[in-house]
């Protein structure tokens, strides 16, 4: 027991993961099944007799991964990753057929496979302990979250869409665009389905007063006039429509606040009246006939259907979507025209789209549900064509035949599981109405495990949209107050992608459908508890029709997107606290995040209200409420960015976060550090460091060579970065702990001085101690796995099957085993062969050379047969590349202080301590410093010291020392380094950590003291002999005899303009001439100096002669003679250095009818 | 040596850790488990000479 006691938790790290495997849970639970009954069934008319076949989705079934073969054993993530194959399981629906109304047939159809996300409800890891896991080959922190496609892993990305259910005003010159009369004012809503698939909204404002509401339907937007649709959705007179829209209007208030209305509104809801007479559409049915004649030709399957079916389809599948009361929509139409008059009035201010308030997430399970949803979509329709198109082609075939219609239905039935694999293997959706998603491309990502921060990172990384990348503004990119607690200020890169691919903080997580206790939510009963609570705390209900009154008397509520009442101004303060203390008792009903938007009133401020939100896919993350703060645990509530920028919430940081006493808190953050993500908690001390310091190391952090896994011996990752001697940190903040980074460490403490030693440490090149790098520090490898699949060139056309086998050639029996693979263990250098092929038509056996410039040792080599029937035929070869520290190699602290090792100093040569005879691990200079403030550094040096000197980890916690002081003496100011000083002065070290150190070189002391102790250091993954490109001569481009460029071919690199200038300023022309000409296209030229031209040189055979032989030297080569092909003399050949291209360009320009001619002449004439 | 007959290879199971020895032709599966993924054994040959 005392080992499992020992074992550590990792609750929280999995925390972390919850959004992408809750998301694909719920997909698996219900979500499949609900976008399965929303799909409107085919129905299909046998014109010569006149049945009628109906076809429609009932139960779907995701099978566990199994498999191949006749024992239908378990699947294992690992056999997929080292097979290179996908985790997936069958995926059946029972397809329904019903004749004229009779007897339903059900018949299970197979669609392909989907691909199962790991620790998933159908992953056979699910719930696996950590025993277990390692069991399967995996690491013992397996996390899944991610898909295994062709063996690589791939997670969803995070996209950032607009909230949904949320109608929010927007100002925008595109809209400007639609048509005549338009102006840049509207109201845009996101209405998301109960499956997750939504349908934009547009409510358009036009310039006489009216309104136009848009929405897409393939590809094209369609505009409807506002009145026509109110008259549509329920039977109301123009009065009704009247006096709902001017409701919230009263000339009893004038410029107040929180008034919204304006006595303009009556005008224009005449004018939306008037536009609707004037089309002579007076009843709710004529309103339907033209919504349903207008819409007939777009509306897929209602070819048939009289003008009303489709105008009520047209009605449930594209307006408000996430209602399904006509009296819902009615109400809800009336409160957005409210708010676009109110926008366009000035009286309330434009929503920022940019704005983490008016957001929430794309999670990939939902964008699985809307893909297979589309696809089976797409698969029933195009079912019924192809049933359809037999029809009318074949007089024989009898709709009434079932199985002939089966035989039909199979032919394209595996294409959805086949379409959802390559949607994950390539990020791209191919859909042809978009999904209503802001993009196609890049829907996910590869989850590489470079290290531990990485891996984490691209779990918690939430990306605001590729198409925001390509915009020239930058104001999406801002750091906006709104994403405070939500979104990390300091973990995002630098560079192209800044601001926009953000990450979430640690504490931060996504509703899900799921509630605490791990039962789905029924948002029904929900929504129907909160009803019944709004009802008790003095909403009004109204039903049906909106409340004839509106802001500043009362407040609209909206609860998911729908308007359930209303509630008095004076009275809403306190709901809002009752609700919310509600929100921290599980057996209220209320659910834990629920979102409480209360907007206040306010004079031209957003539009008031009070928004209730209890779907999923929100941002939310815990904050203590004080007002329970007495009960502890009970008083973390969870918010969301919408409420809290409403809300007041305290923060300990030590300047309580710049509050003022007139808004007294309601809220308290839990910690300060709540607003870091993962990677920039794990910056010791980050507080004391500059921001930009602390945004490098974020990056840093992730470009680490880390221990990348436990499992190594089972990866088949494409490449690795392996460290071999990593140690665990001396200082550490909580984080470190808290989610189990030491299980993959990713530094070495290095014994740091800071000190000017030798020259070789300026501008950020730092000094190694060769001893210390031969000792282990920092010794890292790069594991490849090649895979060779022999069969997959079967498959692309060549019918030949070729199997390793190894020739019985003696050379090449020394690096290949007698099955054509070479042998574990064994060094094979560049351009040896190390595996051979034989090709079983031509009996040729084929060596394979390896590529690259540096040695490997093969690591494993793993034959596979799951895919072939007996030949060896599919194999992984993983290699091992060592790599030392050596100059050029790039190490960093974990404060942005990156640096380049430039020398190996011998250690007997470095400086050493007075007292202790230490000598430095590594040197940086103090330059480093003063123009970075990284003060966290210098602490941690300190820090560690002490730690070390003490043998206990020291907590370096941000803001933990100011969140302490605070509570004990507000007024005495507070220094880290009065807790550190002492821990070295107890041991009888310097207090400040400085040391007298003697030079290793002269045995002198130096004159100063110097700041010595250790520091953690990351090694990076730029390594030199991955980067470095030297050339003197080599491969040449064909065409102008220059060099080539890129790495891998033995290119060069341009030397340019700039570098030439530098070389004419220097007045290194001889150097400039060897660069430019010698080492680039030099050529010798023979030209006619009769005609000037370098092209017609024609070449003279000449004689046979005897060539006497001298020993020992090489024939003497005929010099071979010229004559000028257009001349036809070989008088006047002349031979001239020119560069090729030179040549190159007279025969371009002769091409085109243009003669070049030189004219040659001595040095001497030349200046005449 | 018959180029039709090499000598065979010793691999081990990846499920089980069994070892198996296959000739060319022979199907890619443990005589164990039924396992088909197999390692290679590492080789006895001595793969560094200079001992320094």
């Amino acid at each position: 027991m005392a080992s499992k006691a020992k074992n550590p938790d990792y609750a929280a790290l999995r925390e972390l993961f919850r959004p992408h495997i809750d998301s694909f849970d719920y997909f698996l639970d219900e979500g499949l099944e609900k976008a399965l009954l929303s799909i409107r069934p085919a129905e299909i008319a046998d014109p010569s007799t006149g049945s009628k076949l109906r076809i429609s989705f009932e139960k779907p079934h995701v099978l566990p991964p199994m498999r191949e073969g006749r024992l239908s054993e378990p699947l294992f993530p690992f056999e997929c990753r080292q097979a290179r194959t996908t985790y997936k399981g069958e995926f059946r629906v029972d397809v329904a057929f019903q004749y004229d109304g009779g007897v339903v047939v059900r018949e299970s159809f197979n669609f392909g496979h989907l691909p199962i996300m790991l620790k998933s409800k159908l992953c056979h890891l699910r719930g696996a302990d950590p025993q277990k896991l390692v069991f399967h080959k995996e690491e013992a922190t397996e996390m899944g979250g991610y898909f295994i496609c062709n063996g690589l892993e791939r997670l969803g990305r995070l996209l950032i869409i607009q909230k949904s259910n949320y109608p929010m005003g927007m100002v925008r010159k595109s809209f400007r665009a639609r048509g005549a009369g338009y102006s840049d004012k509207a109201v845009v809503m996101r209405c998301v389905r109960e499956d997750q698939s939504s349908v934009s909204l547009k409510l358009y404002y036009l310039q006489n007063g009216s309104a136009r509401l848009g929405f897409w339907i393939r590809g094209r937007e369609f505009l409807l006039p506002v009145g026509i649709v109110l008259k549509a959705l329920i039977d109301t007179s123009d009065r009704e429509i009247f006096v709902s829209l001017t409701c919230c209007y009263n000339d009893k208030y004038q410029r107040e606040k929180g008034v919204v209305g304006t006595q303009l509104i009556g005008e224009r809801a005449q004018i939306i009246l008037d536009e609707v007479r004037t089309l002579s559409l007076l009843t709710r049915l004529q309103c339907l006939k033209h919504i349903g004649e207008y819409f007939q030709p777009v509306m897929d399957g209602f070819e048939s259907e009289s003008h009303e079916t489709v105008a009520e389809a047209v009605l449930r599948d594209y307006i408000f979507v996430h209602l399904s009361n006509n009296h819902d929509k009615f109400n809800l139409l009336i409160f957005i025209l409210q708010k676009l008059y109110a926008l366009v009035d000035q009286t309330a201010a434009p929503d920022n789209p940019d704005a983490l308030q008016n957001q929430e997430v794309l999670l990939p399970g939902h964008l699985v549900t809307i893909y297979v949803k589309e696809k089976l979509q797409d698969w029933l329709s195009k079912s019924r064509r192809l049933i359809q198109e037999e029809i009318t082609k074949d007089k024989s075939f009898e709709l009434k035949n079932l199985n002939h219609i089966k035989k039909i239905l199979n032919r394209n039935s595996g294409s959805v599981g086949r379409a959802v694999e390559s949607m994950i293997k390539l990020g791209r959706l191919n859909t042809a109405s978009g999904l209503d998603l802001p993009q196609r491309e890049g829907m996910t990502i590869q989850a590489e495990r470079l290290n531990y921060c990485r891996f984490i990172a691209h779990f918690r990384s939430v990306h605001r949209g590729a198409s925001f990348a390509k915009m020239r503004t930058t104001s999406v990119r801002k750091l906006l107050p709104e994403s405070w607690g939500f979104l990390c200020p300091v973990h995002t890169p630098d560079g192209e992608p800044c601001g926009l691919l953000n990450h979430m903080t640690s504490t931060c997580c996504v509703a899900s459908f799921y509630s605490s206790d791990g039962k789905i939510k029924d948002f029904l009963k929900i929504r129907m508890s909160i009803l019944t609570v709004l009802v008790g705390i003095g909403m009004t209900p109204l039903t049906p029709k909106l409340e004839r009154a509106g802001p500043p008397e009362v407040l609209h509520v909206l609860l998911d997107g729908c308007v359930v009442g209303s509630i008095a101004s004076g009275k809403v303060e306190k709901a809002v606290a009752h609700l919310r203390s509600l929100k921290l008792f599980a057996v209220s009903g209320i659910p834990e995040d629920l979102e409480v938007g209360y907007v206040p009133l306010s004079l031209g401020g957003a539009y008031p209200g009070l928004y209730l939100y209890s779907n999923p896919a929100r941002f939310i993350r815990p904050v203590r409420n004080l007002s329970h703060s007495s009960n502890g645990s009970q008083s973390i509530e969870l918010i969301g960015p919408f409420e809290q920028a409403f809300m007041e919430i305290r923060c300990p940081d030590g300047g309580d976060g710049g509050r003022k006493e007139s808004f007294p808190a309601t809220h308290e953050e839990i910690h300060p550090t709540s607003i870091l993500s993962v990677v920039a908690n794990l910056t010791p001390w980050s507080d004391h460091n500059q921001s930009p310091r602390n945004m490098y190391q974020c990056q840093m952090a992730k470009q680490t060579m880390g221990f990348s896994s436990q499992a190594l011996k089972f990866r088949a990752d494409v490449k690795s970065y392996h460290l071999q001697t990593p140690q665990t940190p001396i200082v550490r903040t909580r984080t470190y702990s808290k989610y189990c980074i030491d299980e993959f460490p990713t530094g070495t403490n290095a014994i740091v001085a800071v000190l000017a030693y030798s020259g070789y440490d300026m501008e950020d090149a730092m000094i190694l101690n060769k001893s210390s790098v031969e000792r282990g520090m920092c010794r890292g490898h790069i594991y490849q796995t090649e895979t060779i699949d022999l069969a997959k060139k079967l498959d692309r056309g060549d019918r030949v099957l070729e199997i390793f086998a190894r020739s019985n050639d003696r050379k090449m029996k020394s690096s290949i085993d007698s099955d054509g693979l070479p042998y574990i263990g064994e060094t094979i250098h560049p351009n040896e062969p190390w595996y051979s092929t034989y090709n079983t038509l031509t009996s040729v056996t084929k060596p394979t050379t390896l590529k690259g410039s540096e040695p490997v040792i093969i690591d494993y080599v793993a034959v596979d047969g799951t895919s072939s029937k007996n030949y060896m035929q599919k194999v992984n070869i993983r290699t091992r590349r060592t790599r030392n520290p050596i100059i050029g190699d790039k190490f960093s602290s974990r404060h942005g202080q990156k640096g380049v090792c430039s020398q190996l100093w011998p250690d007997i040569d470095m400086p050493f301590s007075a007292v202790t005879g230490m000598r430095p691990d590594l040197i940086i200079n103090p330059h480093a410093f003063p123009s970075r403030m990284t003060i966290g550094m210098l602490l941690e040096s300190i820090a560690a010291k002490g730690g070390s000197l003490h043998g206990k980890f020291i907590d370096a916690t941000p803001f933990a020392t100011s969140k302490d002081a605070n509570q004990d003496n507000p007024s005495k100011p507070y220094s880290v380094v009065d807790e550190l000083g002492p821990l070295l002065a107890s041991h009888g070290f310097n207090y400040h950590g400085v040391e007298v150190l003697y030079s290793g070189v002269f045995g002198t002391e130096l004159t100063c003291e110097i700041f010595i102790g250790p520091v953690y250091y990351q090694r990076l993954r730029h390594m030199v002999s991955d980067k470095f490109q030297v050339r003197s001569t080599g491969t040449v481009d064909q065409i102008t005899r220059q060099p080539i460029g890129g790495r891998k071919r033995g290119g060069g690199i341009r030397f340019g303009e700039m570098e030439r200038d530098a070389m004419l300023a220097h007045g290194a022309a001889y150097l400039l001439h060897d660069r430019l000409h010698s080492c680039s296209d030099y050529h010798i030229a023979d030209v006619c100096s009769n005609c000037g031209s370098v092209l017609t040189a024609t070449t003279i055979q000449p004689q046979k002669r005897a060539v006497r032989e001298i020993l020992g030297l090489p024939p003497a080569r005929a010099p071979k003679s010229f004559t000028c092909h257009a001349c036809e003399t070989s008088k006047g050949m002349e031979t001239v250095a020119m560069p090729y291209v030179f040549k190159y360009l007279a025969a371009e320009l002769a091409a085109m009818n243009i003669k070049m001619e030189l004219r040659l002449s001595n040095s001497a004439k030349a200046t005449e | 040596m018959d180029p039709q007959q090499p000598e065979p290879v010793s691999y081990i199971c990846g499920d089980c850790g069994a070892e198996n020895t296959l000739k060319p032709g022979d199907v890619i599966q443990c005589r164990e488990c039924g396992y088909r993924i197999l390692y290679k054994k590492r080789t006895r040959r001595i793969v560094q000479y200079e001992a320094r």
